[in-house]
């Protein structure tokens, strides 16, 4: 039985062609996934290493740290910590490191970098040991106003030794640069670096002349790192600690792998994960093709006494075959794919520059559980029906199949429908933890469907194929029949574009609610006319000079800062809004429910109605705010507005007055213009463009600007997605071949048999592609229906969890989308209906 | 047992002057011999494979199949018969020498003149997988006239339809129909096109002595009443007695012929011939 199944597998390699390459994308993915982070991480280690290999003890204030999803950053250390480890054996250099923002201007007055990678500001460290750069031009600054900054950011800004520039800390300043430096290790992972002197760094970056971020000890040659962490630490006041620079370079990989590598590998996972699903359907249908027609080719060897479990048996192991070569391939394709992006990566500043691909064990046992495991879920139900098959129906032509209107199916089909309608009800009427019963009613909507699909396949595709018979007469007509001769089959073939067309549907449906959502929002995040924001998130934010010098301005009525400050309320880190309450006023429509926003008092606090809600504050009720520098801020509630998350002020308001004295560096994340009567936008722009050309050019957007920006960023994280999903897509393409390919091999005799009576090759070419065209367009029709309940679904919930969200379906896209679908189905047939019209009239004839 | 052909009882239709529409003169029914042939070969020789496992299926053969008569081909397994059909019938190509529909000679046609030639001029009655599964009767019937987009003649189709005694079943797909319905079916096919030849390749080879009578009898009777060209290949020689004529061959050549056959005379043409190769008449073998 073995040697037959081999050469049997053998035999069928072609069908079984499709099958690989199925699992050999998916597997490529998931493996390349894999590997490519293994490799960024092992190559961040390897920097990080490096970077930090000088460093023997880092001095840290306590506390700070990952609370939620927010990282809090330490209190700072007082230097007057250097003078006590003067006396202290086994320290070579002790220097302190001071870490903030600081955005370079390039010589076209526009900031540089800030668009992720932080933009950061340092002191100079002057041992060589300690410095986590080396300087490659110049002189280090010895002087205030003198600077190094790294190599990269120097080019980008068209800047060179000697020049002067402007630095926003967020305050522009006057600097000259006398050096240029390179992170150690090489790639600068997009970071940007200007190096003051210490004093310079601590009296701009940290707002005073004691403090430092961290201090770096290096240990003379007698001396480990931990014995001399623990003779510090015995030195240290309270609320200061000490750790040995493994320790520091694990915390930052850890931060690192948190906040990048984590989730780059985790969205790269989730579109493996759908690639495979989706080849889990076509995988399934080639087999249940192929296991029904080598039931009918072995009749003959089951009289002869193969028991059912020998057929099971062969199946399971020609998956097995099938699922073992398909993942060495996926390996190999997945390296390649790696490394291709690896290369590609390294343009985006990535430490990738000679490292070597790190294939892990995880990645080598994920490509084969995945590629077997898949393969062997895909065939096990085919096997079993197979080998449940009476004989005599082996024997018997089932050249149309009505075997499948199975009541069972249609009744649990209709169940999870109705189970899901419940969910998804509940989800929307009772209040709370509307997103789990939305999920929960979603799966089971999505699985009914599924179930349901052999049920629906029949009338749904006399519908799709409605217009193609009244187009194209019989052919249309030939077509329509063999596309619903086997419901099952068509169902299960185009499940695969189904689910791919389902959650394209469903990420251009969310996509499109939240650009419905923003678009509904600038009304709550945009006030008076114009609106300065600073490039990226990562920047040094705007200085509030700009606000002054923006209120001289002539043409301008009023401007309204708008910064964020950070600290734990009730032990939890949360977000609040800065402003200067007396400048809310005719910029912001904020709705008032009680007390008044414009003249908050100083230890003032006002909260949206969703705090009164759910926390049960009251006005006159007291909030304490602990910052990150250990001071606690008292603010009394003073006033109640409305106001949603997505709003720019967000839900909780507190006077500038009281954060700035305790903020490191004080900036505005965006400011808010309105211009004076008779001002034109234009000169509006104008006047407020001159102004922000001081401060690195931040964007000056009007409302429509402001809008369609937020827009595009969403559209373009889209486009990305649209592209990983592309692989899912071919994906189902290919089952789409492959079952039709199997078909046009079954029907020989038929296509002969039309031929002889008259067919042209033409006709026959368009009667294969009408029929994929077909299942192509039922599986694009079930696909574009559920995935755009879904994400109605999950928006509504959303919107009932939250608060906010608007729902709508970008009636262009889908329509994309369906044309896309035919595409599929057009393109699907090419290589089947070019065999099925070089089939020979006679031997079709005479193939028994 | 052998019966006497039954074509001389067949009640006459009454569209006594139906005529082939696309034979230019569509001589009457067993009346004077015809002028033109509906179908001819000359020289025709078919070889199939090379070198030493090359067969020669015809060699060199020669003939005409007169318009609006009945002729049946027969001869041992092997012989030829089938290959002889689908050479005149455009679904071959010969290795040499030529064959013609009408006046139309094949060679100087490509593959999709010869389809369209298929679908326009010629009807095709298989022994068996006649039907498209996926189609009614009704639609398997008017399959090659939807094929060019055509709708039939409704009043010829219902003569047809009437003649094979189909029209309650017209709605049923194959499955549902015996297998001497679906020949009929078939047909009915061959006939709703009023082609110029029909060729039949052993029609009743799987159908029993009744089935095949009323198969026969429907081929008989568009020869007799419309005028139509039928050539039927089959080893039954009670089948061959309903043809006005019945063409011999061994070998891929023509031995001999026989005009105005019934079953008797067949088996005793036959008996006289050489040695029938391997095969008993009445033996339905297909390729
Ligand atoms: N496609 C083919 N390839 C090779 N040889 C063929 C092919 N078709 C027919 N032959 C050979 O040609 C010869 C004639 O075959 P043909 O089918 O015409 O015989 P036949 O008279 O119809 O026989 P039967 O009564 O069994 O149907 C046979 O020897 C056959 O083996
Ligand atoms: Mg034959």
């Amino acid at each position: 039985m073995l040697r037959i199944t081999l050469t049997s597998a053998w035999q069928h390699r072609r069908r079984l062609f499709g099958t690989v390459l199925a699992v050999v994308l998916g597997t490529a993915f998931l493996v390349g996934t894999l590997v490519l982070s293994d490799t960024l991480r092992g190559s961040f280690r390897s920097v990080f290493t490096d970077v930090n290999a000088g460093i023997s003890v880092v001095i840290r204030g306590q506390g700070g740290g990952q609370v939620g999803d927010i990282t809090a950053q330490r209190p700072l250390v007082d230097t007057a910590i250097l003078d006590d480890l003067h006396g202290v054996d086994g320290i070579a250099a002790a220097e302190p490191e001071i870490e903030a923002l600081a955005q370079v201007v390039g010589a076209d007055g526009v900031s540089i970098g800030g668009q992720g990678p932080p933009t950061l500001g340092v002191n100079w460290i002057h041992d060589p040991g300690l410095a986590p750069y080396d300087l490659v031009e110049g002189r280090a600054p010895a002087a205030p106003g003198e600077v190094a900054i790294d190599t990269e950011t120097a080019e980008a800004g068209a800047l060179a030794v000697g020049e002067t520039a402007t630095v926003r800390t967020p305050a522009p300043i006057e600097v000259e640069i006398v050096g240029l430096l390179t992170p150690k290790g090489g790639a600068s992972a997009g970071v940007t670096i200007t190096a003051f002197t210490a004093d310079e760094a601590q009296q701009l970056l940290l707002g005073r002349g004691d403090r430092a971020t961290r201090i770096l000890l290096a240990a003379d040659g007698g001396t480990s790192d931990e014995e001399l962490a623990v003779r510090v630490s015995e030195l240290l006041p309270d609320g200061v600690e000490a750790v040995t620079g493994a320790v520091y370079t694990d915390e930052a990989l850890d931060d690192l792998g948190r906040d990048f590598l984590d989730f780059f590998e985790a969205f790269l996972l989730v579109f493996a994960a759908i690639a495979l699903l989706v080849a889990t359907f076509s995988i399934y249908n080639t087999f249940s093709i192929t296991v029904a027609q080598r039931l009918r080719e072995s009749a003959l060897l089951r009289a002869l006494g193969a028991s059912r479990r020998q057929v099971l048996a062969s199946v399971l192991l020609e998956a097995v075959i099938t699922g073992l070569v398909a993942s060495v391939l996926g390996l190999v394709v997945g390296i390649g794919l790696a490394s291709g992006l690896l290369g590609a990566l390294g343009r985006f500043g990535l430490p990738v520059e000679g490292a070597s691909l790190v294939v892990g064990v995880r990645a080598a046992a994920a490509a084969f559980a995945v590629g077997v495991g898949v393969t062997i879920v895909a065939s096990l139900l085919p096997a079993y029906r197979a080998s449940r098959v009476a004989p005599l129906a082996a024997l018997r032509d089932v050249a149309v199949d009505r075997s499948d209107q199975s009541r069972i199916r249609l009744a649990i089909g209709l169940v999870l429908l109705a189970i899901g309608g419940v969910f998804v009800t509940l989800a929307l009427v009772v209040d709370g933890g509307a997103l789990e019963r939305a999920a929960i009613g979603a799966v089971a909507v999505s699985v009914g469907v599924f179930l349901l699909g052999p049920v629906t396949a029949r009338p749904m595709t006399a519908v799709v194929a409605g217009p193609v018979q009244r187009l194209r007469g019989v052919t249309g007509a030939l077509a329509r029949r063999n596309a619903v001769r086997n419901p099952r089959r068509t169902a299960s073939t185009s499940s695969a574009l189904m689910v791919g067309v389902g959650i394209v549907t469903l990420f251009t449906v969310v996509a499109g609610s939240i650009n419905a959502t923003i678009e509904d929002a600038v009304d709550g995040s945009f006030g008076g006319d114009l609106i300065v924001q600073s490039g990226g998130f990562s920047g040094a934010g705007l200085s509030p000079q700009i606000v002054d010098e923006l209120r001289d301005l002539p043409e301008v009525d009023g401007v309204l800062g708008l910064g964020l400050g950070v600290g734990s309320i009730d032990g939890q880190q949360s977000v609040f809004s800065l402003v200067d309450p007396p400048a809310l006023e005719g910029m912001l429509d904020l709705e008032v429910v009680e007390g008044s926003v414009y003249d908050l008092p100083g230890d003032g606090i006002a909260i949206s109605q969703s705090h009164v809600e759910e926390d049960g504050l009251r006005l006159g009720d007291v909030i304490e705010i602990q910052l990150v520098d250990g001071t606690v801020l008292e603010q009394r509630v003073a006033a109640i507005f409305v106001s949603q998350a997505a709003d720019a002020v967000g839900t909780r308001l507190v006077p500038i007055e009281a954060y700035a004295p305790h903020a490191t560096q004080l900036g505005y994340i965006s400011v808010m213009v309105a211009l004076a009567d008779g001002v034109s936008l234009e000169q509006g722009q104008t006047a407020v463009e001159s102004v922000a050309a001081n401060h690195g050019s931040p964007d000056v957007f009007d409302r429509g600007a402001f809008t369609e920006r937020a827009v595009g960023d969403v559209d373009q994280l889209l486009a990305i997605v649209y592209v990983l999903l592309a692989l899912a897509i071919v994906i189902a393409l290919m089952g789409i071949t492959n079952t039709l390919s199997l078909s046009v091999h079954e029907r020989t005799r038929e296509i002969g048999l039309l031929r002889a009576l008259g067919q042209t090759r033409s006709q026959l070419r368009a009667m294969v592609r009408w029929e994929s065209v077909i299942v192509a367009l039922f599986g694009t029709a079930t696909g574009l229906v559920l995935g755009t309940f879904l994400g109605w679904v999950f928006v509504r919930a959303i919107a009932a969890d939250e608060g906010f969200g608007v729902f709508a379906a970008p009636v262009g896209q889908l329509a994309l989308v369906v044309a896309l679908g035919a595409l599929v189905g057009v393109l699907a047939a090419l290589r089947p209906a070019r065999r099925a019209a070089r089939l020979d009239v006679l031997t079709a004839i005479a193939t028994e | 047992m052998v019966r006497s052909p039954v074509r001389r009882s067949v009640p006459s239709m009454d569209t006594p002057d139906q005529a082939s529409p696309n034979a230019a003169t569509p001589a009457p029914a067993a009346t004077a011999p015809v002028a033109r042939p509906a179908a001819r070969a000359v020289d025709a020789v078919k070889i199939y494979g090379r070198g030493d496992t090359s067969v020669r299926a015809l060699d060199g053969i020669s003939v005409e199949i007169p318009a609006g008569r009945f002729t049946a081909i027969m001869g041992p397994s092997g012989s030829g018969k089938s290959t002889l059909m689908h050479c005149l019938a455009g679904l071959d190509p010969l290795t040499s020498g030529q064959t013609w529909i009408g006046e139309v000679s094949l060679a100087d046609l490509n593959d999709q003149q010869l389809t369209v030639l298929r679908r326009d001029r010629i009807g095709f009655v298989f022994q068996a997988f006649n039907l498209l599964p996926t189609l009614t009767a009704r639609e398997n019937i008017t399959l090659p006239l939807a094929l060019v987009g055509d709708d039939p003649d409704p009043d010829w189709f219902d003569t047809v339809v009437e003649v094979v005694g189909l029209a309650d079943r017209l709605g049923h797909r194959p499955s549902e129909l015996s297998g001497g319905q679906q020949q009929r079916v078939a047909v009915a096919r061959a006939l709703v096109s009023r082609p110029d030849v029909v060729f039949a390749d052993e029609p009743t080879g799987n159908l029993d002595s009744r089935s095949g009578a009323e198969v026969l009898g429907f081929l008989r009777r568009a020869v007799d009443d419309f005028g139509q060209t039928v050539v039927m290949v089959t080893h039954d020689p009670i089948a061959a007695g309903y043809a006005d004529e019945v063409l011999f061959l061994a070998d891929g050549r023509l031995v001999d012929r026989l005009a105005d056959p019934d079953a008797e005379k067949v088996l005793a043409r036959w008996a006289q011939g050489e040695d029938p190769v391997g095969s008993a008449p009445g033996e339905g073998s297909t390729a």
